[in-house]
C-alpha cells in the first residue's frame, strides 16, 4: 500500500508539468472576442470557446463585425480596452502593433505560436492563409482565366469587387501593376490598368449577391478571397475558382490579436494557442478551406489541393508590401473612389 | 409641481441626453478640426481647417454632396406626390379600415432600414423578381439596371421614408373640415381646383413638416443608398461610413458629418421660416 502510495505520488510529480495552466478558475470573468459572423463565429465556438469555457468556467463573448471596426474599437477604447482579442486582417495586423494596440505575438505565453511557419506571426499570430484567386463566371470562361484574361475588351465593365478599402481591392491593384510591368509602389501604372477594366458591375456587400450574379453570367469575375469562395463552390455550378500563375495569387492572411492592456490577458492568451493548436487549425482548413498555420497539421492530399498550407507555397504567391500600402490608404481611397468607382 | 421636482423629474433624461448625445457630438465638432496623421491611428489635435479645406476643394467630395442633396429634393417631391391623395383617401374614405392603413404606412418606419432594403435588392436586382417577370413576359432580354444608381437608391429611400411625409399629411387633413371641400364642389369647382385651391392651402404646415422630415433622413441616410447603391452612387452618409470605418480617418469623416449637419439645420431653418410666415399669414 505504501509502494502504491509513492508510484502515485512519484507519477503526480512527474505529470505536474504535463497538465494544462488551466487549473486556475475563472468563473465569472468573461473574455470578449472580435471576430468576423458566420462560418468563422460558429467554428470558433466549437473549437476554441467552448473547450476554453469547459477548462476554465469562464464565459466567451463574441463581438461580430469588421476588422475596421475593431481596429477602431482598439483605437478608441486604447486606455482602457473592453476587448481582449481581435482578429484582424494581415494588413492591420503590424499596424496594430505599431501603434501599441496589441501585445506582440510570444511563444512563451502562447506555446502553439511556435507551431506557426517562421515569419508569418507579424504583429500578431497567423491565424489563417489564403489566396487572393479569380472567381469566374464558367459560361463567360469556357477555360480557367490568368489574370491578364480580364482585360480582353469584351469583358470591360463586368467584374465586381469587395468595398475599398479592401485587402481584396489592393490585392487586385497589385496584380493591376504587375499586369502593367509594374509594382504597388507605381500607384499610377496599377490604378491606371485597372481602369481599362471599367468601372465594376457590382461593389458587393454580400458573398451571396455576387455569386448568385456571377453564377447567372452577370458578372464575369471578382478577386476574391479562397477561404470564401471554396466553401461556396458547391451551391454554384456554374462558378469556377482559379490560383493564376502571373502573377501569382496575392497572400492574405488573417492574425488574432491579444489586445494590450485587455481585462482578461491569460484567457485571451489560452484562447489564442486554442485557436492555433492543430485541432482548430484543422479544421480552419477541412471546413472553411482556410490554410492552417500550425506547421504540425496534416491534411489530406485532397483537402492540401485546395488550401494553401505550406511555406513554398507561400513563397509563391505575391506578397505585397502592406506597410507601403497601408501609407496611401487615404490618397488610394479617393483615387479608387473617382478613377475605378466613378468612371 | 414644484420646480424643484420638475427638475428632479427631468434630471435623468437631461443628463442621458447630456452623456450619451450631447458629450460625443461635442466630441465630434472638435475631432472635426483635427488631423489624422498619414500612415498611422494617431491624431495630430492642433486645430485645423484641412479637412474641410479638402471636402470645399475637391470636385468628388463637391460632387458628393450635390448627388446628396438633390436625391433628397427628389425623394421629397416623389414622396409628397404620392402621399397627397393617400392622405387624403385615408383621412376620408378608408373607414374602419383607416387604422389599419395608418399602422400599414408606418410599417416601414417600424422594421428599420436593413429588412425592407434586402427584399428591395430581391425585388431590383437583375435575377430579382421585377427582372424576371418581364423576361418571362418576353418585353425585356436583358436585365434592366435597377440597381447600383440613382434610380433604385431613390426607389429604396421613397419607400423607406413615405411615412414621414403621409402622417403629417394625415394630420393636416384631418384638421380640414370635409363641408370646405363639398362647399368648393357644390359651386361648381372641379376636383383639381378643389385640391389647388382650397386642400393644398389648408394643407400646407403639414406638406412643410412632412417635406422636412424626408428630406433630412434622405440627407443622412446610410443604410439604403449603401445597399441599393452598390457603391456606385456616392451620397455623404456613405463617404462618411468609408471615411470612419474603412479608411479610419475620423478627423475627416466627422468634417464630413458636420458639412450634413450644416445643411440639416439649413433644411430646419427653412422650414420654420416658412412655418411662420404661413402661421402670420393665416
Amino acid at each position: 500500500m505504501k509502494r502504491i502510495a509513492c508510484y502515485s505520488a512519484a507519477l503526480a510529480v512527474c505529470l505536474l508539468p504535463c497538465l494544462p495552466a488551466v487549473a486556475q478558475d475563472y468563473s465569472g470573468h468573461t473574455l470578449v472576442v472580435g471576430t468576423w459572423g458566420g462560418d468563422i463565429e460558429r467554428l470558433l465556438r466549437e473549437h476554441v470557446a467552448g473547450p476554453l469555457e469547459a477548462r476554465t468556467g469562464a464565459k466567451v463573448e463574441f463581438l461580430l463585425g469588421g476588422s475596421g471596426d475593431r481596429m477602431a474599437k482598439m483605437v478608441a477604447e486604447r486606455n482602457r480596452p473592453t476587448m481582449d482579442v481581435t482578429f484582424q486582417n494581415i494588413y492591420e495586423a503590424p499596424a496594430a502593433l505599431q501603434e501599441g494596440l496589441v501585445v506582440a505575438p510570444d511563444a512563451a505565453l502562447v506555446p502553439n505560436a511556435a507551431n506557426v511557419w517562421p515569419g508569418m506571426n507579424d504583429g500578431c499570430y497567423a491565424m489563417s492563409l489564403n489566396g487572393l484567386g479569380i472567381a469566374y463566371s464558367k459560361a463567360v470562361f469556357p477555360e480557367t482565366p490568368e489574370w491578364a484574361d480580364l482585360w480582353k475588351p469584351e469583358l470591360k465593365g463586368m467584374m465586381a469587387y469587395a468595398p475599398y478599402p479592401s485587402s481584396e481591392g489592393d490585392g487586385m491593384l497589385g496584380v493591376a501593376a504587375r499586369v502593367a510591368g509594374a509594382d504597388e509602389h507605381n500607384p499610377d501604372a496599377a490604378f491606371a490598368k485597372l481602369a481599362e477594366l471599367g468601372s465594376p458591375k457590382l461593389s458587393y456587400s454580400s458573398l451571396d449577391e455576387v455569386l448568385s450574379l456571377m453564377d447567372a453570367g452577370e458578372i464575369a469575375a471578382a478577386p476574391m478571397i479562397s477561404g470564401y469562395v471554396l466553401s461556396n463552390l458547391q451551391n454554384y455550378a456554374g462558378i469556377g475558382f482559379v490560383f493564376p500563375k502571373n502573377p501569382g495569387p496575392v497572400l492574405v492572411r488573417d492574425m488574432v490579436c491579444q489586445v494590450a492592456n485587455g481585462p482578461e490577458p491569460e484567457l485571451a492568451q489560452m484562447f489564442i494557442d486554442l485557436a492555433l493548436s492543430v485541432e482548430t487549425q484543422t479544421a480552419y482548413a477541412n471546413e472553411l478551406n482556410f490554410g492552417p498555420t500550425n506547421s504540425q497539421v496534416t491534411l489530406s492530399s485532397e483537402q492540401s489541393e485546395r488550401v494553401i498550407d505550406t511555406p513554398d507555397e507561400v513563397a509563391s504567391l505575391l506578397q505585397l508590401d502592406w506597410p507601403y500600402v497601408i501609407a496611401q490608404r487615404s490618397a488610394w481611397t479617393d483615387r479608387w473612389n473617382k478613377e475605378i468607382m466613378g468612371q | 409641481m414644484k420646480p424643484t421636482v420638475t427638475a428632479l423629474l427631468v434630471a435623468p433624461a437631461v443628463v442621458l441626453m447630456f452623456g450619451v448625445f450631447l458629450l460625443p457630438f461635442l466630441f465630434l465638432v472638435v475631432l472635426s478640426f483635427w488631423y489624422q496623421t498619414p500612415g498611422s491611428l494617431s491624431l495630430d489635435t492642433n486645430f485645423t481647417l484641412a479637412n474641410y479645406a479638402r471636402i470645399l476643394g475637391d470636385s468628388y467630395f463637391l460632387g458628393g454632396l450635390w448627388t446628396t442633396l438633390w436625391l433628397s429634393a427628389v425623394v421629397t417631391v416623389i414622396c409628397l406626390v404620392l402621399s397627397l391623395p393617400l392622405a387624403r383617401w385615408i383621412v376620408r374614405r378608408a373607414g374602419r379600415s383607416k387604422g389599419l392603413l395608418i399602422g400599414l404606412s408606418i410599417l416601414p418606419l417600424v422594421c428599420g432600414a436593413l429588412l425592407p432594403t434586402l427584399g428591395l435588392v430581391n425585388l431590383l436586382s437583375p435575377l430579382g423578381f421585377i427582372n424576371g417577370l418581364l423576361k418571362s413576359m418576353g418585353i425585356i432580354k436583358t436585365s434592366l439596371p435597377l440597381l447600383g444608381n440613382v434610380l433604385g437608391v431613390a426607389i429604396g429611400l421613397v419607400q423607406a421614408f413615405l411615412p414621414l411625409m403621409i402622417l403629417p399629411l394625415i394630420t393636416a387633413i384631418e384638421g380640414i373640415p370635409v363641408d370646405y371641400e363639398k362647399a368648393a364642389m357644390s359651386l361648381g369647382a372641379p376636383r383639381l381646383q378643389v385640391w389647388r385651391r382650397v386642400l393644398l392651402p389648408l394643407m400646407l404646415p403639414g406638406i412643410v413638416a412632412g417635406s422636412l422630415l424626408v428630406f433630412c433622413a434622405s440627407l443622412t441616410a446610410f443604410v439604403t443608398p449603401q445597399v441599393l447603391g452598390q457603391g456606385k452612387v456616392v451620397t455623404f452618409a456613405s463617404l462618411a461610413y468609408q471615411q470612419a470605418a474603412l479608411v479610419l480617418d475620423w478627423p475627416f469623416a466627422s468634417a464630413l458629418a458636420m458639412v450634413m449637419l450644416a445643411f440639416l439645420l439649413l433644411a430646419g431653418a427653412l422650414g420654420a421660416f416658412v412655418t411662420r410666415s404661413l402661421a402670420r399669414s393665416a
